[in-house]
């Protein structure tokens, strides 16, 4: 167990940790006021308390949303500490508790122990066009389960997936949608859930290599990060992946394509997964900035120092992930903009979800939150 | 064998490396890029740990400079060429036009008063404007107006003229040129000193963004009897005395990911000291430092730090912030951080916040060490072949760098080591071989 | 420059100085140039923003020809920085740079009253007449010239010594090297490497000294004090002894490079009460001698003694060199625990970051304590460090098989002794105290001695090295030249005046003055070589015999008269 400790302090740079705070200076969580700092977790560790940070209940608050680490001067890679702390953690039997009742997480499992009597393409129609095989494949996600769970909050679920698959078809092409997918894995792997993550990327890569893709496109940030970043590391892996925002922004750059016009300002909320996992941040800007009549106001905190929607994988969604939100809606309603513009339905959940459910200031029910591939595809002209 | 030395560079290190020679009888051209030598020590308001008023202590140095027998400044010129060898060196310099005839030139500015042209003044860290025609600062040494071409009328647009009908001296030439000298020198100084990181990318901090988020050197020059703002201590966004100013250490240094990997080493000591002039300025405004590790080890510098908590009521935390933004309601910064002595994570309110930048070798040494021929390190300093017996040396033999150019050093610091550069370059010219 | 007092009456030019804002934000500069203007012999008065700058000494020696002016009074800051500038502006003009009264109505007006402009003007108007009354009767005095030996003397053969000693002697100097031990390399002689270059300490020492022994220019003399230094700048009878055997030399230039050593902190932390807790270089030591090998776990506490526990100041290397330990420790044995207490990490310098860096990245461990409450070194059968462990902010306990003590480098014996010898100051710190701590870190405000290493103070060997060279630049300059100018303000006894009670011998600081017969009697002799116009021996002399120029009873009482004429 100590040397295995040690190899995590490692590789994850937790020993460079020169103590100065900034990580919880900057961390979301910390800020309201609650007792989470990522500073504090890392020198238990270092300082061999490191049982005290696996029965830390507050650890699994943590949104793994990466601004300490964008901010570390020392490089301390602390998203990767955290995962891999939980994984010492759930084999001490602990985790966090998970919203909804943990249907998100049991779903996960279900898909991981069997994935083949699935039945998620009842969103498909008639106007869609899809493959069974092709070079690139649209990968769905969860959305398919999140329109029953979340109906009650209006999230545009599979609407997203139309949208985006309707966009892919007006830059031509057919992309490839699997009957069998199963969920990327993301809430697992960060609930230190190893061997469940393990099934899902077996059954999910092996069904790809049959559909002949090279590409993978997907309108998840958690999707993309999970397919990117850790699949490759736990199977062989040789397909490209990239959001649809990134596919979208390269197709259309020296594209004769029109966009219809849109009128007023729209804000966009910056995906931790997208964003600061991946540093993808013009892409969606490039494209949104090129339909005729936005203004795009960008919100206090963007970019590389955006805030997080303030919920990840479902795990300790309170009162704190409540004060994240209401931070972020108030930054949201001082650009002015009517739309708030996401491109990650995770973000479109729980934003929607606090928009419908929570009281809020003034104004916040009247932002209209959509999903970049519903706008882009609403104002893309086809050809 | 050549007699002189050259010393690029006319800051503190560049300053006392030439009296040390020319002291001891050895002719010593001065080439600074800027029009009047001085460097960054000029722009200090007092330095640590005696708050000595900095241009008080240096201006003699640099009348010292200017009235030596031994002694020649070339400023406003830059290196274009170094040929030959250790004891045989043949360098080209070319003196860039002033459009000023320096024989005549009283300082008395009669011209810059009367320039319609405002630019950007550098020398005030873009605070406030300075004229098309200029003296950088009361004690400029030589003190002799520039006409900065780029932006005066007259070059841009062959229109204005009004400098030349003011001067009493009639000093003003329109058709001067850039003059090439080729000087014979037996060694070579490099003492090209520093530049200010830019910290606007750390988009964390609000530098650019919000006008009360400042760097450690503009807020000098605001601290100083001759900047932008004559001293007083106010806001750059409406003018108005802040309540509290914060400072924030590390804010590129000891950071490979945003910055610099290194410490550049005079930064604690400095925000002590602004901090010990504001409460001097005036005893209602707070200060509080955030630091991680508070670099104090020089002569008296833990000291001084311990006085400026007792006796100046100084606030010393060791935080690093995360974030700075600006309440639009009340116009206040808002400083989050956590306190790592206290454990709690608190919004500090500032009326101004003073970021202490990373110091970073002169772009122009970069263009300089490729101009003598000599290696740089992988922070961009100058290498030398022995670090610890060799200190100034580079890699080219006959030539030397000193003061902050070698490595991030304090102005005590860059004296003894502007010594030393001295002890090798007359070496050199007083032909001791190996 | 003329070395005569002008005989006609004095014309007196007064330039009242604004400093920027420093004077002019608080005095009201134009008033005080005004009210000079009605004053006794003052036949031009003016003010200046920048009496320093060019344009305001072009305005002293313009108006010293355009006004025949034959006595010049500054009102601006202190003579100390810029007393030399006006003088020497003055003497191009002509005049005897002595000619000259600076009055300070900034350090001792305007940065003192601050919160008062109307007195402080006041005041001014009040120093600046005070000046002028003296100026009237200021004389032309001139400079001695003094011929400077063309040889040096090292005291200490550490590495800044031989460094500074191959300094001078390559450029042609003579120069003895007296260390007081049997051999040369001083303190790094202890240590193993030389960090951040990770050299063999030993082999810089070898290098060195053989540079140094194959030098013909230098003497080396090892288990060797200097017993007597008398003199001055450029003429210094030195004698060096070595057991019984003393060897007299003449001496032009001195340098001190007495170095430091390491604090032995008894009765703290439990040093001394168990063999397992040492200072850095015991651990040093053991290292070398392989007694470390079969430790597991090692715990360094830095500050022992330090940053305001028994010593005030930061030892500035206390870091470095237990990260050094820590990082050969752990080299040697991939497996060993270090941790390493610290309160703030000292690091000078671009390289010593990344060695910082480097040892974190090996694994080894910082923990944070407060200076308030450091940690306790308990030995107990074993070892225990409890301290309170800021970071978690809780308090914490190790149980090392070593711990290591960094405790600072103190002056060497023997500093207050060499102090008085050579008539230089140490600090409250005890170390060696330079002529400025700014702009002249390697001068004392003695000519003619100065100072490098960790004499100066805590250093780690890179810096001392640049400082030894620096020192030994500024030790060629009156070397190479030859010669030096003396003071001019000289004291000066007058022998019919004076009763040869030998007070003023006594109290000199400088040693500068001589009790020689003349003519059948006993009369105070000033060396005006030696003489640092200091004043001191003036209010000794019960017979008034003893005066000093530029200082003189009736330049002082007119100066007097001045203030106590307001006053009525």
């Amino acid at each position: 167990m100590k040397s295995e400790i040690e190899s995590l302090l490692k590789e994850t740079r937790a020993f460079m940790c020169l103590d100065c705070g900034k990580c919880t200076g900057a961390c979301p969580l910390a800020r309201q006021g609650g007792t989470y700092s990522p500073r504090m977790h890392i020198a238990r560790m270092v300082y061999g308390y490191g049982s005290e940070v696996f029965a830390d209940m507050d650890m699994w608050s943590c949104l793994t949303c990466g601004l300490c680490e964008t901010n570390c001067p020392s490089n301390v890679k602390y998203t990767d500490f955290m995962s891999k702390v939980r994984v010492f953690s759930a084999g001490e039997r602990r985790g966090g508790f998970c919203a909804h009742a943990g249907i998100t997480h049991t779903l996960a499992r279900m898909m991981a122990n069997d994935g083949e009597n699935q039945s998620r393409l009842g969103w498909v129609n008639d106007e869609l066009k899809t493959a069974e095989s092709g070079d690139v494949l649209y990968f769905v996600g969860c959305l398919p389960y999140f329109d029953n769970i979340f109906d009650y909050i209006k999230i545009e679920g599979t609407g997203i997936a139309k949208n985006s698959v309707e966009l892919l078809n007006k830059l031509g092409v057919t992309p490839v949608v699997m009957k069998n997918e199963v969920c990327c894995g993301h809430d697992l792997l960060w609930s230190g859930d190893r061997d469940n993550f393990q099934k899902l990327v077996k059954k999910n890569v092996e069904a790809i290599a049959k559909t002949g893709a090279r590409t993978i496109v997907t309108s998840c940030a958690e999707c993309l990060r999970t397919l990117k970043v850790d699949y490759p590391q736990f199977a062989k892996f040789n397909f490209e992946v990239k959001h649809i925002s990134e596919f979208v922004a390269e197709k259309l750059d020296g594209s004769s394509m029109k966009m219809s016009q849109f009128d007023g300002s729209i804000t966009y909320q910056d995906p931790c997964r997208l964003g600061r996992h991946l540093k993808v941040y013009e892409p969606p800007r490039e494209v949104l900035k090129k339909i005729p009549g936005v203004k795009l106001v960008e919100m206090r905190s963007n970019k590389d120092n955006s805030i997080c929607c303030g919920t990840t994988h479902f795990l300790n969604c309170d009162r704190v992930s409540e004060g994240i939100r209401k931070e972020r809606f108030s930054e949201a309603l001082d650009t002015g903009a009517k739309t708030l513009v996401t491109a990650c339905p995770k973000c479109q959940i729980h934003l929607k979800c606090s928009q419908s459910n929570r009281m809020q200031d003034e104004g916040v029910e009247s932002l209209h939150i959509t999903d970049f591939a519903t706008m882009v595809n609403k104002h893309l002209v086809r050809n | 064998m050549a007699d002189s030395v050259l010393v690029i560079g006319g800051g503190i290190a560049g300053i006392q490396a030439a009296l040390n020679l020319a002291d001891k009888g050895i002719h010593t051209y001065i080439v600074e890029k800027l029009p009047t030598i001085g460097g960054h020590m000029a722009l200090l308001d007092k330095t640590f740990p005696t708050n000595d008023c900095s241009i008080c202590i240096l201006a003699p140095k640099l009348a010292e400079c200017s009235n030596h027998d031994l002694i020649d400044i070339l400023a406003y010129s830059e290196v274009l060429s170094v040929e030959g060898k250790e004891g045989a060196f043949k360098v080209k310099i070319k003196r860039k036009a002033r459009y000023i005839d320096e024989e005549k030139c009283t300082g008395c500015e009669d011209c810059a008063r009367s320039c319609p042209i405002k630019v950007s003044n550098e020398y005030n860290l873009g605070l406030n404007m300075r004229k098309a025609i200029y003296i950088p600062f009361p004690q400029s040494v030589p003190r002799i107006a520039t006409i900065d071409a780029s932006v005066c009328m007259h070059f841009t647009k062959g229109k204005c003229g009004v400098c030349k009908i003011k001067c009493g001296a009639g000093a003003v030439d329109y058709d001067q040129e850039d003059e090439i000298v080729e000087l014979e020198v037996g060694s070579i100084i490099a003492a090209s000193g520093f530049e200010v990181f830019d910290p606007k990318e750390m988009t964390e901090y609000g530098y650019g963004v919000y006008k009360d988020v400042v760097t450690s050197m503009e807020f000098e020059r605001i601290l100083c009897a001759s900047g932008p703002t004559a001293g007083r201590i106010t806001r750059p966004s409406d003018g108005k005395t802040p309540d509290r100013i914060v400072f924030v250490q590390c804010v590129g240094s000891r950071d490979p990911k945003h910055g610099r990997p290194y410490c550049s080493s005079v930064c604690c000591m400095h925000a002590t000291k602004e901090a010990m002039l504001v409460r001097e300025h005036d005893e209602h405004v707070e200060t509080c430092i955030l630091y991680t590790d508070l670099r104090a080890a020089g002569k008296g510098f833990f000291e001084y730090a311990e006085r400026g908590k007792k006796d100046y009521g100084i606030k010393y935390i060791r935080a690093k912030p995360g974030r700075i933004v600006r309440d639009e309601s009340s116009g206040e910064l808002e400083v989050w951080y956590e306190d790592t002595a206290t454990l709690k994570v608190s919004r500090m309110k500032a009326g101004m916040v003073v970021l202490a930048t990373a110091l970073v070798p002169s772009r122009s040494t970069a263009k300089l060490a490729e101009t003598l021929g000599v290696e740089l390190d992988e922070y961009g300093f100058f290498r030398s072949p022995d670090p610890l017996l060799r200190p100034v040396d580079t890699t080219r033999p006959g030539v030397f760098a000193t003061g902050y150019c070698e490595s991030p050093k304090d102005i005590p610091e860059s004296v003894a080591q502007a010594g030393a550069a001295a002890l090798r370059a007359s070496r050199v010219v007083a032909g001791v071989t190996a | 420059m003329s070395e005569e007092t002008p005989k006609s009456p004095p014309r007196i030019g007064v330039f009242v100085c604004h400093c920027g804002k420093n004077i002019g934000g608080v005095v009201d500069v134009p008033s005080v140039a005004k009210f000079a203007e009605g004053l006794p012999n003052v036949v031009f008065s003016t003010d200046n923003l920048y009496t320093c700058a060019e344009d305001g000494l072009t305005c002293i020696k313009d108006a010293v020809v355009k006004h025949n002016l034959n006595r010049v009074v500054v009102a601006s800051c202190t003579p100390r920085t810029h007393a030399p500038l006006f003088m020497s502006a003055i003497e191009e003009a002509g005049l005897n740079q002595y000619l000259f009264e600076f009055v300070n109505i900034r350090d001792q007006c305007s940065w003192v009253h601050m919160k008062e402009p109307e007195k402080a003007t006041k005041k001014a108007m009040i120093l600046v007449e005070m000046g002028v009354r003296k100026a009237s009767l200021l004389e032309a005095l001139e400079e001695k010239e003094i011929a400077v030996e063309p040889s040096a003397l090292v005291i200490g053969g550490g590495v800044a010594g031989m460094v500074a000693a191959l300094g001078i002697a390559d450029h042609g100097f003579q120069v003895h090297i007296v260390e007081r031990e049997e051999r040369l390399g001083g303190l790094i002689g202890n240590i193993e490497k030389v960090y951040p270059v990770k050299r063999a300490a030993s082999s810089v020492i070898s290098d060195l000294e053989r540079a140094v022994r194959a030098s013909p220019m230098i003497e080396v003399h090892t288990s060797s004090t200097v017993k007597d230094a008398k003199g001055y700048v450029g003429n210094y009878d030195v004698e060096i002894q070595n057991g019984g055997a003393s060897t007299f030399h003449r001496i032009g230039a001195i340098i001190v490079a007495t170095g430091a050593t390491e604090f032995k902190p008894e009765g703290m932390y439990s040093y001394g009460e168990d063999g397992r807790i040492l200072t850095q270089l015991e651990l040093e030591r053991q290292m070398r001698e392989g007694k470390v090998d079969g430790v597991k776990s090692v715990a360094m506490i830095q500050c022992v003694a330090a940053r305001g526990e028994k010593f005030t100041y930061c030892s500035k290397m206390c870091c470095s060199v237990a990260i050094k330990n820590a990082i050969e420790l752990k080299t040697k044995q991939p497996a060993i625990d270090v941790s390493i207490l610290y309160n703030d990490i000292q690091m000078p310098g671009e390289a010593l970051e990344k060695v910082y860096t480097d040892a974190r990245e090996m694994g080894i461990k910082f923990l944070r304590f407060p200076l308030k409450a450091r940690p306790q070194v308990v030995a107990d059968g074993g070892l225990a460090v409890r301290f309170f462990n800021e970071s978690l902010g809780a308090d914490d306990e190790l149980r090392p098989d070593l711990v290591v003590l960094s405790a600072p480098l103190v002056p060497r014996e023997g500093a207050k002794e060499l102090s008085r010898m050579l008539k230089v100051p140490l600090g409250q710190d005890g170390f060696f105290f330079e002529a400025h701590v700014k702009l002249r870190p390697l001068d004392f405000a003695t000519d003619g001695v100065y100072l490098c290493g960790t004499a100066h103070g805590p250093k780690g060997l890179q810096e001392s090295i640049s400082q030894a060279m620096g020192a030994a630049s500024r030790a060629l300059i009156p070397l190479s030249n030859g010669k030096v100018r003396g003071e001019a303000a000289v004291a000066f006894a007058d022998e019919a005046t004076c009763i040869g009670c030998g007070n003023c011998v006594k109290v000199c600081p400088y040693v500068a003055i001589d009790r020689v017969e003349r003519n059948g009697r006993f009369v105070a002799v000033v060396n005006s070589a030696l003489c640092k116009a200091c004043g001191t021996c003036v209010p000794a002399c019960p017979s008034g015999a003893m005066t000093q120029k530029s200082f003189t009873d009736s330049q002082l009482l007119e100066m007097v008269d001045a203030v106590s004429q307001e006053e009525a």
